[in-house]
């Protein structure tokens, strides 16, 4: 007869089937199709599974040898009892009132729920693993203790880390300093004290640990709610703004800007402002920088500025006036001498439909690159 | 049938596929007609790749074949035959030095030619430049200043078939408009990836006159096995040819008046130049005092299409394939002939471009009856609101028979 695990797969089988032809019957174009593919492999996948359950009986032996599993040793001992239901069950509720509400319970309930799953089939299994309970438990740990030590390691250090982390936002910036310092010397010292003093008592080193994690985990929870110590912004490019053709000055320099190390790599070009005011263009590939700049149309790009001349300067980037819009402008804010900044950049179409010029200047310098956009 | 019977059938059964799961895998590697083939490098830099990965395939082969040998003896010689269990050693000194000196060894042996490789390919010296960028699904080439000695006046935009002269480094500069894409001529030198907002360079040459086919080969998306693309090379003094036509102006192929191809040109106007375009065409319309004058017709591809591009369509007939370089404007027996031209044949043969004697009209047609029935593209109008209305690709613009017509009429002179 068709075993238990079997029925499941060729149930899901048939259903995916039927998921299919009422798929494809009811969408047209190509999601339909991505969609009708997806069901039939689904169906392929199930059938496949059905199969393998099927001919080796789901592989129970029980299903082959009737009976067995009342006479075994383990079958004769009750089962303890298990915390796992419940937080299955929680986790349930969890799912449905998350799925409603935020976002945030839901992964929690998921979390739960696939802990539950795992837990209660290995709990279920090695309780009937044999007729000894210490066996059992043992078999029980040897299984899961690999995956729960980890997991459980890294969830209790990231919250440490997560609080200590809310600590820092929170306190002023010097004091994060400290607060930091002082945490590691803290946790220094003490284990230099634990692994000098080997016979303390286990308990004690379970209370100090405990006491330390629930202050760390309490002042990070006060610090979260008392929100960040605010954080300026650093704006590496202005868009359009007036600011953009005027000589940039020394006020406005910014050395934290944005400056990523992968938007400053396989640029489309290096535009340098030579220590005698002119722009020169360096591209990829050309041996002699080329006197105009070609950019394709409607594709992200960026080039990389450098200031070579002795005063602040920025870089600014008169991308053309297309249909109704206003002029794109675009620039970095103001470069120390010897620096660089990028300048990010899309031309939606080419020189020919612009009703103003593309060019790159430096404003104060008059001195320009053409941009040619094919 | 006793069990082991059953068995031994079995496993002779799976064997039998096994095997010919293998023949056939090793079937397929003789395939006569096989024009990516990155084992018949074309050019200086795919022979650098293919030589290296000769010499590496030779050596990790003959480790290879030692250590299965060693395995096997092993496997024999010491089978349980009833004997004792062997003294159990633990940790020789002397071996394990050597075993791990030796390794190391080879691998430095490995690493002298892939390195030096690795450098060479990476050189960007070269006598022409083309920017090449990738959409969803097809490649468009963007020529300017020189080129192989040939003075580049003003920007050519092409796409699908990349136009190089033969015998000369090439430097194409990669990116893309959307998602990653990859450029991959096998015959002449590795992929590179094609990454939005990044340039990649890849250097290209081609020994002889010919055509080079490639694929993108970076999942891009529903349409990325239809993302094809070709290198074609030419003699100097051909390419000279190609791009003294790709800069013609367009009045010497303007259709003349009366004909379908000008009541085409009106239809191009209507329905496809706001996506296409085609250079220095014009059309009447008034100045700001109410004057008639020309007005150029410029596309505003970024309007309608995600990418913010169409192909270029100003020389169309000068492709021999199209819609991401997938289906042929020549008929099979002109392409088999273009293909098959001996190298010193070949330019003259696609200098001509698409003639009306080896035009295939039927691709062409359907594709306007309905891109997207034939190439997979997102253009479904009740489906765009995440794209704020713009089209991955070509939508179906429910032309009529006769507008149909009339555009092939005009597309065809295209060239
Ligand atoms: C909404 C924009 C849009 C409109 C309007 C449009 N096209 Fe296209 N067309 C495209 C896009 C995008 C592609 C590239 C599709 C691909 O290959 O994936 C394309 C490809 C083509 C190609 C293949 C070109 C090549 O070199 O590969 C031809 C030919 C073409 N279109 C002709 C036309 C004609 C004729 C019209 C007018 C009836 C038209 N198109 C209208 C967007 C448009
Ligand atoms: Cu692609």
């Amino acid at each position: 007869m068709f075993t238990t695990g079997s029925k499941l797969f060729f149930g899901a089988t048939a259903l995916s089937l039927v998921g299919a032809i009422v798929y494809s019957a009811s969408t047209d174009g190509p999601s339909g199709t991505m969609g009708t593919i997806g069901l039939l492999s689904a169906a392929a996948v199930f059938g496949f599974l059905a199969g393998i359950n099927f001919s080796n009986r789901d592989g129970n032996v029980p299903a082959m040898q009737q009976g067995v599993e009342l006479t075994s040793a383990a079958a004769a001992r009750p089962v303890r009892n298990s915390i796992w239901p419940l937080i299955a069950a929680v986790g349930a509720a969890g799912l449905v009132v998350g799925a409603v509400s935020k976002p945030v319970v839901f992964k929690v309930a998921v979390v739960a729920v696939l802990a539950a799953l795992v837990e209660w089939m290995v709990q279920g299994w090695s309780e009937r693993a044999s007729d000894d309970p210490q066996h059992n438990d043992q078999v029980r740990r040897r299984m899961l203790y690999p995956l729960e030590f980890p997991i459980l390691a890294a969830a209790g250090g990231g919250a440490i880390v997560y609080a200590l982390s809310r600590v820092l936002l929170a306190s002023d910036k010097d004091l994060g300093k400290i607060v930091f310092g002082i945490i590691a010397v803290l946790v220094l010292f003490g284990g230099f004290v634990f692994a000098g003093k080997r016979h303390v008592k286990r308990s004690t080193v379970t209370a100090v640990c405990t006491v330390g994690a629930v202050a760390l985990l309490g002042v990070g929870v006060a610090s979260a709610v008392q929100g960040q110590r605010t954080i300026d912004e650093h704006p590496t490019t202005a868009t359009n703004s007036a600011v953009c053709l005027e000589e940039g000055s020394e006020a406005e320099i910014d050395e934290h800007a944005s400056q990523d190390v992968s938007a400053k790599s396989s640029v489309l070009a290096h535009v340098y402002l030579q220590s005698d005011g002119s722009l020169v263009v360096q591209v990829t590939g050309y041996t002699e920088p080329p006197s105009t700049l070609t950019v394709p149309r409607s594709t992200p790009v960026t080039v990389l500025f450098h200031n070579d001349f002795s005063s602040p300067e920025r870089l600014t980037g008169r991308f053309g006036t297309f249909g109704t819009a206003p002029e794109a402008i675009q620039c970095t804010t103001a470069v120390n001498p010897g620096k660089t900044a990028f300048l990010n950049f899309e031309i939606p179409r080419g020189n020919a439909a612009s009703s103003s010029d593309l060019e790159f200047l430096v404003p104060g310098t008059g001195s320009t690159i053409v941009i040619v956009v094919p | 049938m006793t069990v082991f019977e059953n068995l031994s059938s079995r496993i002779r059964r799976r064997g039998f596929l096994a095997g010919a799961a293998v023949f056939a895998t090793l079937l397929a590697g003789c395939a006569e007609n096989a024009p990516q083939d990155t084992f018949e490098p074309a050019g200086p830099n795919a022979r650098k790749i293919d030589g290296l990965q000769r010499e590496l395939f030779y050596i990790s082969g003959i480790v290879g074949i030692i250590v299965l040998a060693a395995v096997a003896y092993a496997v024999w010689k010491f089978k349980d035959r009833g004997q004792d269990i062997p003294e159990q050693t633990h940790g020789n000194p002397k071996l394990e030095i050597l075993l791990t000196i030796l390794p190391a060894i080879i691998l430095v042996v490995v690493a002298v030619p892939t390195v030096s490789a690795v450098f060479e390919l990476d050189k960007k010296d070269n006598d022409c430049i083309i920017n090449v960028t990738g959409q969803q699904w097809w490649w468009e080439y963007d020529y300017s200043g020189t080129c192989g000695g040939v003075e580049i006046t003003e920007p050519i935009v092409t796409s699908g078939e990349l136009v190089i002269p033969a015998g000369t480094p090439v430097l194409l500069r990669i990116t893309s408009r959307d998602v990653i894409h990859s450029f991959w001529i096998p015959r002449l030198n590795g992929k590179r990836d094609a990454v939005p907002g990044r340039l990649h360079t890849l250097r290209l040459e081609a020994d002889q006159p010919g055509m080079y086919t490639g694929q993108c080969t970076e999942f891009c998306g529903l349409s990325h096995a239809r993302m094809r693309q070709a290198a074609v090379a030419l003699t100097p003094a051909d390419f000279q040819t190609w791009v003294n036509n790709q800069l013609e102006p367009y009045s010497a192929n303007a259709p003349e008046a009366g004909t379908t191809a000008a009541v085409g040109e009106e239809t191009f106007i209507a329905q496809c130049s706001r996506c296409h375009q085609v250079d220095d065409l014009t059309t009447a319309g008034k100045d700001d005092a109410g004057n008639d004058i020309t007005v150029p017709v410029l596309a505003e591809p970024d309007r309608y299409v995600v990418s913010g591009s169409a192909p270029n369509l100003t020389n169309l007939m000068t492709r021999t394939a199209f819609a991401g370089w997938t289906f042929d404007l020549l008929t099979e027996e002109c392409r088999d002939r273009l293909w098959n031209a001996p190298p010193d044949e070949f330019g003259a043969l696609y200098l001509q471009g698409v003639t009306p004697e080896c035009f295939d009209e039927t691709n062409l047609r359907e594709w306007l009856r309905n891109p997207p029935a034939m190439k997979p593209m997102y253009t479904d109008p009740n489906n765009l609101a995440a794209s704020d209305g713009k089209t991955r690709g070509m939508p179906n613009l429910n032309l009529t028979q006769d507008q149909i017509d009339q555009l092939v009429a005009y597309l065809l002179e295209r060239k």
